[in-house]
């Protein structure tokens, strides 16, 4: 008789079974609280799965699964990692870019001028009072340049 | 370069200058009446070589500057720079007007030991 899974013997038939294999059903007897169905004990082996060898089958099938799916997981996780690693870098390659022609931009829209004549005046003090020089200066600057020398002087 | 030397290249590029009328307003104002005898002997030297009415009139009829100066060492300057013009016409006619018209008696007398000098010289 077979409910569902479970499958019952009766301990008669099974006394008739040859010794070594009462022996053997005897040590797989795993049945301490003596549970019986219709005055018949039932066997510890009943409880177990008719499907045993393939539930381990199952199990490394199932170990598998889990061990694949860490895998797709990490490697889910570690292309988000990825992504989000790679996002930073393009946005700051983006700013990177946009900051020099930014830079480019506001060079090309500045004007620089070099004021050859205070570089020199700077190297050379004495340059902008050779006679050359004050020639070309005003008669208000030359008057200034000789005012701001007078105290001096004195 | 020291102030001094700075101040005479001031003078000397007054006196080429194109503006030749501030130019001379500036040497009259500042250089004439400088302490330092150096100064007003360049400046003194340099209104004579522009050879101008105005630049002579400022060595020749004003008190205490040019030929009329105290320092013998200027006026004297003054008047070797004055013998030195090729062009002494409009000097000559100036110290003329002054001898005859200055109301000073020391600035008549110089200017006619000065037009001696230069209708010897000439």
């Amino acid at each position: 008789m077979e409910i569902g899974k479970i499958s019952l013997h009766k301990t008669n038939s099974a006394q008739k079974v040859n010794s070594q294999n009462k022996a053997s059903e005897n040590k797989l007897t795993t049945n301490p609280f003596g549970v019986s169905f219709k005055g018949n004990v039932i066997q510890a082996d009943v409880f177990e799965s008719t499907k045993k060898a393939s539930a381990n089958n199952n199990g490394i099938a199932e170990k598998s699964k889990l061990f694949a799916s860490a895998v797709v997981s990490g490697i889910n996780n570690f292309n988000e990692a990825f992504k989000s690693r790679m996002n930073s870098v393009v946005s700051f390659g983006k700013k990177i870019t946009k900051n020099v022609f930014d830079t480019i931009e506001r060079v090309g829209n500045t004007e620089i001028t070099f004021d050859m004549e205070g570089i020199k005046n700077k190297l050379f003090p004495d340059r902008q009072y050779s006679v050359k020089n004050l020639t070309n200066k005003s008669v208000g600057e030359l008057k200034d340049l000789w005012v701001n020398l007078t105290p001096q002087q004195a | 370069m020291d102030n001094n030397k700075k101040i005479k290249n001031i003078i000397q590029a007054l006196g080429e200058h194109k503006d030749s009328k501030d130019a001379i307003e500036l040497l009259t104002e500042i250089g004439t009446n400088s302490p330092d005898d150096e100064i007003r002997e360049l400046t003194a030297q340099t209104l004579i070589r522009k050879n101008t009415h105005d630049s002579l009139r400022v060595v020749l009829i004003s008190k205490g500057k040019g030929i009329n100066d105290l320092s013998a060492r200027v006026a004297m300057s003054s008047i070797n720079e004055l013998l030195a013009l090729k062009d002494k016409s409009e000097a000559i006619k100036i110290l003329d007007d002054t001898i005859k018209m200055h109301s000073e008696e020391d600035v008549r007398n110089t200017a006619r030991s000065v037009r001696a000098l230069m209708t010897f010289s000439s």
